[in-house]
């Protein structure tokens, strides 16, 4: 474990941990200290963060793909059907020119296709993405190997304080300085 | 997965096959590039000749290109339905071997994408084929099946597109932290600057189980929506109630065959023995063997049908199929499809190298032969006595043919040089995390 003098406020800060449980621990004597105001790096996802810091609290990607398969499913029935409409053949048999079964294919396709889109969109909204300019401290190569991470992007004015719990939870390397980029 | 690995472990073998082609990555290659070139030759020739070059014989007008169209989006399933399907009913067997097998999916259904172009001969005006008014005001008919098909395989094509992109992010990431210089920029934009924050990955999976969630109808709805591009017509041989599952069957039991056709090499060329064992293996060649049932028990319903209706014209195409011209098409198919993969139910066979990779091999070839024997033998065979004939293939259509399958293995080569071809992020999933607790209590 690495000790350093706690940055100045406003600055970054970043700790590394080689252990899950460690991490876990951070995490939690960071809440108990009121400090909520960090992220978490992980080259994989783990439930127990996303539980620790949101609380099992849905993600609003989903009211994109709703709203894309709504979207998608009217626009294909109503494109279907005016252009029917808009050019009304005498179809020999008598059936109707909106018909609903043959239909229904391309508004199930239109659904899928506008639902995904959809939720791709609201996926790159909701993420950030693309991510074109982070922080000095989140670029480190371990994140996506085999190290997780806290980061603060704006040290709290008690640092000293933040660095201590981060340092006694188990992190092994505790890094301060540096603006915001 | 073996308990043994590392984070990093995973990370370095994965990636050790990239940025260094072998000798034989560059001998497929090479291959690839003579089969590319004679079938832009043979493609050349019938856009400056026209389709009159292709073995085409009124009224057989559709041949070896709409086979291999469908050919490509069967093989297009196994990929789709690996990732979302298994995603969803939380397989475990699914990790090591579904990045590849997506990637497949999306090469077979660009793949296949080529073939209504090259079908109606004046590639340049396919795009006749999308939804848009032209000046006389004119619109597609959305109640044709070849317009729901085009719907079909295009939504099929952008979502599984998405979802195979989203599922390689983070490994992107992984890959542009162990680059340098413009390669770190260049896979820095294809991560879309993924870092892997708590934010990304919350947001991540839910996404990510949407798109699954999404992609599972679509699997079983695309080859549906193709078998109804002859279910719909009169043609005998075609107009079946059981075309649908009998597609999708088959359309699985090809996809899952070429999944054991590309990863069996691969994994003994990248050395990736530790993530994909003879037990993935095994499991495709099940799932084989399952829709490899149902397609058997199809292929009955089928002839029991056509003599049950009693339809003269149904059955004349049926039993034309076994005793006519193309007796030998019929035999391939029952052949490949149907009997000598039984030998899978040998556990031997279906754990032997040999027995997976030939017999997967002869899958493919018999899943072929099955959408030829469906089309050309029905055309070949209609209600019109007098028009009774027999369509053979030209080299035109054989060099066309050859072309997709080099046009399919140049994107594959390409993918697994420059694209993680196991999923990093996902494999780590699978292995213990490296907890403190765990080196305290090795310690003591």
């Amino acid at each position: 474990m690495s000790s350093h003098a706690a940055p100045a406020a406003g600055t970054q800060l970043k700790a590394v941990y080689k252990h899950l449980d460690s991490l876990l621990q951070g995490i939690h004597d960071l809440h108990e200290a009121g400090v909520r105001d960090f992220t978490v790096l992980s080259p994989i996802p783990r439930h127990e963060i996303e539980e620790m810091l949101y609380k099992g609290e849905p993600s609003p990607v989903r009211w994109f793909t709703l709203f894309g398969g709504l979207l998608g499913g009217t626009m294909i029935f109503s494109l279907a059907s005016l252009t029917h409409a808009n050019w009304p053949m005498i179809i020999p048999g008598g059936k109707p020119l909106v018909s609903i079964p043959p239909f229904l294919v391309v508004t199930f396709e239109g659904t899928i296709l506008w639902a995904s889109l959809m939720t791709l969109i609201g996926l790159l909204v909701m993420c950030g993405l693309p991510f074109t300019d982070p922080p000095a401290a989140m670029e480190d190569p371990r994140f996506t190997n085999d190290c997780f991470g806290i980061v603060f992007t704006r040290v709290p004015k008690n640092a000293e304080k933040i660095v201590h719990i981060l340092e006694h939870s188990g992190a092994f390397e505790v890094t301060g300085g540096g603006a915001h980029g | 997965m073996s308990k043994e690995l590392t984070y990093s472990q995973v990370n370095r073998d994965v990636m050790r096959p990239l940025f260094s082609p072998s000798m034989a990555w560059h001998a497929l290659m090479a291959l690839v590039t003579v089969g590319l070139a004679y079938g832009a030759f043979c493609w050349g020739i019938q856009l400056i000749w026209g389709l009159g070059v292709a073995g085409y014989h009124p009224p057989v007008f559709w041949g070896v290109y709409i086979t291999t169209f469908v050919f490509w989006v069967g093989i297009g399933h196994a990929g789709t339905l690996i990732s979302a399907i298994l995603f969803l009913t939380r397989s475990r067997w699914r990790t090591g071997i579904y990045r590849a097998a997506e990637a497949m999916t999306i090469f077979a259904v660009m793949t296949a994408a080529l073939f209504p172009a090259i079908h109606v001969g004046r590639a340049w005006q396919a795009y006749w084929l999308f939804p848009y008014p032209n000046q006389r005001q004119l619109w597609q008919n959305f109640k044709s099946p070849l317009m729901w098909d085009v719907f079909a395989v295009s939504t099929y094509f952008t979502v599984s597109t998405v979802f195979f992109f989203i599922g390689l992010v983070p490994d992107i990431a992984a890959v542009r932290d162990n680059t340098k210089g413009f390669v770190k920029k260049m896979y820095n934009v294809m991560a879309l600057g993924w870092r892997g924050t708590d934010r990304q990955w919350r947001h991540y999976m839910a996404a990510y189980g949407f798109f699954a969630a999404l992609a599972t109808p679509l699997v079983l709805s695309v080859h549906s929506v193709v078998s109804w591009d002859f279910a719909m017509a009169d043609t005998p041989g075609w107009h079946s109630t059981l075309f649908p599952p009998y597609f999708v069957a088959g359309a699985i039991f090809s996809g899952c065959s070429m999944v054991i056709t590309l990863m069996l090499p691969l994994t003994k060329l990248f050395k990736l023995e530790a993530y994909i064992h003879t037990w993935h293996f095994e499991h495709l060649a099940k799932l084989c063997m399952f829709t490899g049932g149902i397609l058997t028990y199809a292929y009955g319903t089928e002839y029991f049908i056509a003599w049950y209706s009693d339809n003269q014209y149904e059955w004349g195409t049926f039993t034309d199929r076994v005793f006519g011209k193309y007796w030998w098409v019929f035999a391939m198919m029952v052949a490949c499809n149907c009997t000598i993969p039984l030998l899978w139910w040998f556990k031997k066979v279906r754990t032997s190298f040999v027995g997976l990779f030939a017999i997967s091999i002869v899958v493919n070839i018999g899943m072929w032969f099955e959408r030829y024997n469906i089309i050309a033998s029905s055309l070949a065979h209609s209600f019109d006595p007098g028009a009774w004939v027999y369509y053979t293939p030209t080299y035109i259509e054989i060099g066309i043919l050859i072309f997709s399958f080099a046009w399919f293995f140049l994107w594959f080569l390409l993918f697994v040089k420059i694209m993680p071809s196991v999923a990093i992020a996902e494999v780590k999933e699978t292995l213990r995390p490296p907890l403190k607790h765990d080196e305290e209590a090795a310690a003591k």
